[in-house]
């Protein structure tokens, strides 16, 4: 809700005009009424209305302004005969007008190309531009008719008393925590320019191989096509570019060249996607950065937590040579302490923690206790895997004696395996399991089928399942029992679904009676993750979120304590990979200022990035025009089971070249512009 | 298969086809500016627009495909509005200067302009002031410019070069060079052909002539072996003042085929003649005297057949080294495949999605086949092997693999190659033995191609779907060729792959077809015929007797694509013909096309007249030139040969390779064409040479020497060097295995 003088702002229609203060009706969105700390807005204007908030806006100029940002920022436009030209009118004969040089004769021609544009552009930006200046026109025709028969200016024609703010935005790009420039990244590949794709992306996400495997890709989810018939396939689509680049074995082609060194440097600890991610983007302002990582490898939990079946390394390994080609220095095998923290404060400029959350929690049951022999925490269980599949590193002799493993490496045949999850890592764990040649991998999970689905996705889900993954749901271990500290088997509750008779939301309770033993050779929680952050000195009594995760304010990514910065999993929790990169993206451009001027600030491009984001820019109820549904979405072939299971092959094929094509051919270029005034 | 209406009317798609195609098919005309049908839609003039049953406003037509049971609509009321209004748009600030414009009379915009009745500028903007873009032998003229990008998509999808871009800045947009000031790229001139309007133009052409005085003349392209249509625009102004026809450029039918520079640029190589009794008779006696004729392959099937009756009626030798090879290699080829010839063709290579280049420079040797590739790479996604000593940096956005193999190992690298694509393949047991007996760790060796790099082959194309192998001519020349052809032959007959090989010169397959060629030595004395001898006629260099060159002879060709290709003359010859030349020795007919009839249907011809051959292409792009040969069969009797000790190149070695858009002493003429004649090199190779950038050197063949410029090549690696081949100091590239070992001494430096 919001306090407007004006708005028409999805179709709302909401006219203060002369109204008293109090009586004001409000606005149902989240509308950008202050533009930051320093400024309030005057008015808001984009693709779908137009909202004032005070009634002294010159409305003329407003719209001048607009059709201005589109002519002049944005790079959207270009691209069609109409958007091109049809926008350069629009703004030179606001402009007449404003200046107190129109006839009426323009307001008709003004109209009429903003049909033009509004039945045939390019994309949804000259598509929608004329929208919320057709709303000016209207609602207020007396202002512009007094600029056109009084031939005078309007109101503050000549007065520089007012910011205009404009960014470039679309459904898919506002949902996508890394904000990628969606639009153009697809645009590349159905122009067969996979350069300029990846160009793109990586503008904003430098892992493009990796995201266009194992994103869950909430862009999906508000991508405007779904209005239409189904969403793109998105994430996919990334791959184009990404092997365009590796297949021919060009150099890296990064978003931007390289700035010379500024003479500052940053250290980041950890060297998974959110530590990747701030050295690309600070290196690519010129900071000179080290990497600090406690593994032999660098990736994080994208290396040693998804499973080559999913993630091919040498394809990651790309993403992070694109990195080291800035020059980036990774320094591995080396934990930091709070004691080289205390250090780093002096010898870098600024430090960014990205640690993630490497602590396996506990599934919280009778005699869960960590020195049983089979109790396994999932993370851990992963590392050794992946190593070694990965990476050729062994499991050490210590640990495989821990683990009751026959040889040096993870091998589990003839053994059977419980893994308690529901979610990512879990899955990762069973399917491992079974690669490894378990005799019996069994998942249990509190909750129902359907709940996994929506943890996970469809297709993991039944490739688990076609593997030979048993699922019991609605279940949950009650006791590990152990003989000699060996685990032998596991006493399961299981549960039931009680719809509340009052019409609340259903519990799940304890079925008497029902409870069960199964023999097991391991247990892996899989439950989530915690953070360790013993790195962090006690006496610079960084703040903490309440789930003991470091706290910032979401926006700029710094701590509590000057030029410490924080993103990714240990800032947030465990996420996603998409999460990981754009908290840090986010935090290298602060800290590239940071590093300079020592403030902290948000470029107007961010401040504008985050107001679109509460204000939500992706319309489920809109009705599409101008596109023919009906087209379905393209799906990419996997290997069968019995070519997959008893491998680390990637499961997916990815799309050819044809379907690729084709599903690029369906996106509907959704892009819009928005502009504050303050 | 997908039905729908349009306008009513039922019409049915293929699957992938888009409305607008199906529309075109179907004879519906919807406007457009910026459709090309052979790339990917631009979807930037918004005109084509078409109203539906299914959907709420406007959809595009080139780029949607329609649904089943979709209702079209393409000529309502609104869309011509909305249409009308579109072209009130291009027309602001469009200078209406037509007059002074090449295009004019052949402009997109002139037409479209009248086509919707646009009179008077509607709207109006500010104007800016734009400057003319000179970039060589393209310039660009953005206020011309309707930002179509076809030319883009074209130079990206289609040439390969990727070498200009749209500069995106609303009003302010235009096409610049990627990636550097000046526009560096292999000028195709492609973008040129598919500008609709006089944005990008010929600066040889620009103001030169009109497009109604021009007469056009279809033809064949006489470069390369490609066999590329293209039209020769000749200007028939003979005057008083004895002014003669000429040809003012070429252009072609960029909706469905390209040229490269070469065959757009590469026009004025003609040669004017007399009647000049006396020579013609010293050229009879010649031919007498020496009994044996030393020809190249730039000759028309017609002229060959002459050349082959003089050969059956007066015992005359006939000598063409470069096509007696390939004829070799394809007999050799035929014995395992039982086919005259190979089965694929250059479309096969743009339609596959996977493609094995072996032995050959082929985005220089035949550009046409290079284009095919980017075709195949870009739409398809094709991977692309590329098997050479030395790597070529034209390829790289086509090339997913390249495979560098030591230089004359080819014969070991040809039965590796065809053991691993073979390894499904159900072949006889003897062969299958032939294949295990290979000694794999002595040819990966000596040829230093691991074996993990056949293993990614392998794998490659196991999920390829539409394959083709690209035979280049260092293969045909090499002295293992026949071995080599029968390994490239299994392949072809026993994978599904179709199998191209990039023939060195213009009709050395037709040639190959109609002669028996004898074998020719150091200092056998023939006459020549553009050819070296020790009488010469033909249309290049100083000869005795002038022929028309191929420009100026009616007559046709055969492609790597087996088809035979008619082409016609653009500026009439005076002088005497093969023809003439023949009668004297009682071979005769009153037209050389006279024989075109008579090309032996033993090798596939099909007895059709030259009058009744076809030199275009459809609207749909049907390809309606000439006629394909038939494959005939033949006898299956060859056998795989062990494979010898394979040999090793030391010290200064040169390979015959030409700069882009130069093939022949036909190019080597031409006006606008790049001549660089100089020996390219690596540092790497200087070094062992001893000399230095802009050295002038002397490089001594097995068989002559000459003297050149050295170039030191900064992208280039290894201790191979180019030596250009057309310029003629050295014969034709193809008289011999490619690459040479030869002595290089230095002459002097350049100043
Ligand atoms: C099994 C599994 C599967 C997953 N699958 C997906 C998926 O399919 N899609 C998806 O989007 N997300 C997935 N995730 C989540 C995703 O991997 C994480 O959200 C992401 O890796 C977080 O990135 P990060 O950089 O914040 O942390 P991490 O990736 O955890 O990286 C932190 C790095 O810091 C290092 N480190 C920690 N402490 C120190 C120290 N003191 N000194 C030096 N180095 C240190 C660690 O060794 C580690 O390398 C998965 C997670 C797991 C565990
Ligand atoms: S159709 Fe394309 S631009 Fe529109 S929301 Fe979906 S992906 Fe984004
Ligand atoms: S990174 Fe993930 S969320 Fe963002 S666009 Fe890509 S697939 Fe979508
Ligand atoms: S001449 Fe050919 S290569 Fe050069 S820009 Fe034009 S299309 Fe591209
Ligand atoms: S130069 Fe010609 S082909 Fe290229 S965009 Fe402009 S008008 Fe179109
Ligand atoms: S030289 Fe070859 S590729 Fe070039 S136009 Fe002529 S035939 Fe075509
Ligand atoms: S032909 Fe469809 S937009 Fe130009």
């Amino acid at each position: 809700m919001s306090k407007v003088y004006f708005s028409t702002w999805r179709g709302e229609q909401i006219n203060n005009i002369g109204k008293a203060d109090e009586e004001w009706e409000k606005s149902a969105y989240n509308l950008p009424l202050e533009y930051n700390e320093h400024a309030s807005s005057k008015a808001f204007i984009g693709w779908d209305g137009v909202a004032l908030f005070s009634p002294d806006v010159d409305v003329v100029r407003l719209a001048t302004e607009y059709a201005a940002q589109y002519q002049v920022y944005s790079e959207a436009c270009g691209r069609c005969a109409p958007g091109r030209w049809g926008g350069r009118i629009l703004y030179d004969l606001l402009d007449k007008i404003a200046r107190g040089e129109g006839a009426l004769s323009d307001m008709e021609h003004l109209k009429e190309v903003s049909k033009t544009m509004q039945e045939t552009s390019k994309c949804e930006i000259g598509k929608t531009v004329p929208n919320p200046l057709l709303d000016l026109m209207n609602h207020f025709e007396s202002e512009f008719m007094a600029c056109i028969e009084g031939q005078k200016p309007s109101k503050h024609y000549h007065m520089h008393d007012t910011n205009y703010i404009a960014k470039i935005t679309a459904p898919c790009m506002d949902a996508c925590p890394a904000h990628v420039d969606i639009p153009a990244y697809i645009e590349g590949v159905r122009d067969l320019r996979f350069d300029d794709s990846l160009m793109a992306t990586r503008q904003t996400m430098p892992l493009a191989h990796t995201c266009g495997r194992v994103c869950p890709h909430p862009c999906e989810t508000e991508c405007r096509r779904t209005n239409l018939d189904e969403a793109i396939s998105i994430m996919e689509l990334k791959r184009l570019g990404a092997d365009y680049e590796t297949d021919h074995g060009f150099g890296f082609f990064h978003p931007a060249q390289k700035k010379p060194s500024i003479g500052k440097k940053v250290a980041v600890i950890g060297a998974g996607p959110a530590g990747l991610t701030g050295a690309y983007y600070l290196a690519l302002e010129g900071v000179d950065v080290d990497v600090y990582e406690e593994l032999p490898v660098l990736g994080g939990e994208v290396a040693v937590g998804v499973p080559e079946y999913r993630m091919p390394i040498d394809k990651y390994n790309q993403d992070i040579e694109a990195v080291r080609d800035l020059g980036v220095n990774f320094i591995t095998n080396t934990k930091v302490t709070a004691d080289m923290m205390r250090q780093f404060e002096n010898d870098y400029d600024a430090v960014l923690v990205a640690t993630g959350t490497r602590i396996s929690k506990k599934v919280y049951c009778d005699n869960e206790r960590p020195e049983i022999q089979g109790y396994w925490g999932a993370i851990d269980f992963l590392d050794k895997v992946n190593l070694q599949v990965k990476y050729d590193i062994m499991v050490p002799e210590a640990d495989q004696k821990r683990h009751m493993l026959p040889a040096n490496f993870v091998d589990l045949s003839g053994k059977t395996l419980a893994c308690v999850g529901g979610g990512f890592t879990s899955m990762d764990v069973v399917r491992c399991a079974i690669r490894a040649g378990a005799k019996k991998v069994i998942m249990l999970y509190r909750r129902d089928e359907a709940t996994i689905i929506k943890n996970t996705t469809y297709e993991e889900y039944h490739e688990a399942v076609e593997e030979g993954v048993e699922f019991i749901f609605h279940s949950a271990v009650a006791k590990m029992n152990d003989e000699n500290d060996v685990l032998k088997s596991l006493t399961v509750d299981r549960f039931e679904l009680v719809p509340d008779p009052n019409g609340g939301r259903p519990t799940l309770e304890k079925i008497d009676g029902a409870s069960f033993d199964i023999d097991v050779d391991y247990l892996i929680p899989a439950v989530s993750q915690s953070a360790d952050l013993k790195l962090l000195p006690e006496e610079w009594e960084i703040e903490r979120t309440s789930w003991a995760t470091i706290k910032t304010n979401g926006k700029d990514y710094m701590t509590s304590r000057k030029g410490i910065f924080a993103a990714g999993d240990c800032e947030y929790g465990p996420m996603t990979i998409v999460n990981a990169v754009g908290q840090a993206k986010r935090a290298a451009s602060v800290m590239a200022r940071y590093v300079q001027s020592g403030e902290i600030t948000l470029s107007d491009d961010e401040i504008m990035e985050d107001h679109l984001r509460k204000l939500k820019v992706y319309d489920k109820k809109e009705k599409i025009k101008g596109w023919l549904p009906g087209l379905p979405r393209a799906h990419s072939e996997v290997l069968t089971v019995d070519e997959r299971k008893d491998n680390n092959r990637e499961v997916k094929y990815g799309f050819t070249q044809e379907e690729a094509l084709a599903e690029a051919e369906r996106c509907m270029r959704c892009y819009y512009i928005a502009m504050v005034a303050h | 298969m997908i039905n729908f209406t349009i306008n009513g009317q039922p019409v049915t798609a293929q699957k992938g086809e888009t409305i607008l195609q199906a529309a075109r098919k179907a004879g519906f005309y919807i406007p457009t500016m910026c459709y090309l049908e052979k790339t990917t839609p631009c979807a930037s003039c918004r005109l084509c627009v078409v109203e539906t049953d299914k959907t709420d406003g406007f959809i595009l037509s080139c780029q949607t495909p329609p649904t089943e049971g979709l209702s079209v609509t393409i000529d309502s009321e609104n869309l011509k509005a909305e249409r009308t209004n579109i072209m009130r748009l291009y027309d602001v600030n469009h200078p209406l200067e037509c007059g002074v414009c090449d295009k004019s009379g052949a402009c997109d915009l002139q037409n479209k302009t009248l086509e919707f009745g646009v009179s008077a500028q509607h709207f109006s903007a500010k104007e800016q002031h734009r400057t003319i873009e000179h970039w060589g032998l393209i310039n660009y003229d953005p206020s011309l410019c309707i930002l179509c990008e076809k030319c883009v998509h074209v130079c990206n999808e289609i040439i390969g070069d990727d070498a200009i871009e749209l500069q995106f800045g609303g009003y302010k947009s235009s096409v610049v060079p990627k990636n550097s000031e000046k526009l560096d790229c292999t000028f195709c001139g492609e973008c040129i052909a598919v500008c609709p309007v006089g944005a990008l133009v010929s600066s040889d052409f620009q103001y030169s002539a009109n497009a109604w005085e021009l007469t056009q003349i279809p033809a064949t392209c006489a470069h390369c072996s490609a066999g590329c249509s293209l039209v020769y625009e000749v200007r028939h102004t003979s005057n008083a003042l004895g002014a003669k026809p000429k040809i003012y450029r070429v252009t072609n039918d960029f909706e469905h085929a390209t040229l490269c520079g070469a065959g757009r640029f590469g026009f004025d190589f003609g040669s004017e003649g007399a009647k000049d009794e006396a020579e013609l008779a010293r050229a009879v006696d010649a031919i007498q005297e020496h009994k044996a004729i030393r020809f190249s392959s730039l000759i028309t099937n017609e002229e060959a057949y002459i050349l082959q009756k003089l050969k059956e009626s007066a015992g005359i030798k006939l000598y063409n080294e470069e096509a007696r090879a390939y004829q070799d290699f394809m007999k050799a080829y035929g014995s395992i495949s039982g086919k005259k010839s190979t089965g694929g063709s250059i479309d096969a290579v743009a339609k596959s999605d996977g493609v094995i280049v072996f032995g050959g420079r082929i985005a220089t040797d035949n550009p046409a086949l290079r284009y095919a590739m980017t075709t195949a790479a870009r739409h398809n996604g094709a991977k692309v092997v590329y098997m050479h000593p030395l790597e070529d940096a034209l390829l790289q956005n086509v090339v997913t693999q390249y495979v560098k193999y030591e230089v004359g190992t080819e014969e070991g690298v040809a039965a590796m190659l065809a053991k691993t694509l073979l390894k499904e393949a159900d072949v006889s047991e003897e062969t299958r033995r032939y294949f295990d007996d290979l000694d794999e760790g002595y040819l990966c060796a000596e040829s230093n191609v691991g074996d993990e790099e056949f293993e990614r082959i392998s794998k490659t194309f196991a999920r390829t779907k539409r394959k083709t192998l690209i035979i280049g001519s260092d293969l045909l020349s090499h002295g293992r060729a026949q071995n080599i052809a029968r390994l490239c032959a299994m392949i072809e007959a026993y994978t599904d792959f179709s199998v191209v090989v990039a023939a060195p010169s213009v009709n050395t397959v037709g040639v190959s077809l109609i002669c028996d060629l004898d074998a020719d030595g150091a200092n056998v004395k023939a006459v020549g015929y553009n050819a070296h001898g020790v009488y010469t006629m033909g249309s290049f260099g100083n000869v005795q007797l002038r022929l028309p060159a191929l420009n100026s002879q009616e007559g046709t060709f055969v492609s790597i694509n087996h088809q035979v290709l008619p082409t016609n003359v653009a500026v009439a010859f005076e002088g005497y013909t093969l023809n003439d030349v023949a009668s004297r020795l009682g071979v005769s007919s009153a037209n050389t096309i006279d024989y075109t009839a008579q090309l032996p249907v033993s090798s596939g011809f099909s007895g059709s007249e030259f009058d009744a051959l076809g030199n275009f292409y459809g609207p749909l792009g049907e390809d309606r030139r000439g006629y394909v040969l038939e494959n005939v069969d033949v006898e299956a009797d060859g056998e795989l040969e062990e494979v010898e000790d394979l040999p090793e190149f030391n010290g200064t070695v040169v390979y015959r390779c030409n700069p882009v858009n130069q093939f022949n002493a036909y190019t080597a003429q031409s006006r606008q064409l790049e001549k660089d004649t100089a020996l390219r090199g690596s540092a790497q190779f200087a070094a062992a040479a001893k000399i230095a950038n802009g050295d002038k050197i002397r490089v001594e063949f097995g068989s002559g020497s000459e003297e050149r410029m050295f170039v030191l090549d900064g992208e280039m690696k290894g201790t191979v060097a180019l030596v250009p081949s057309y310029d003629g100091a050295y014969g034709a590239a193809n008289d011999r295995y490619r690459f040479e070992k030869v002595k290089i001494s230095r002459v002097g430096s350049e100043v």
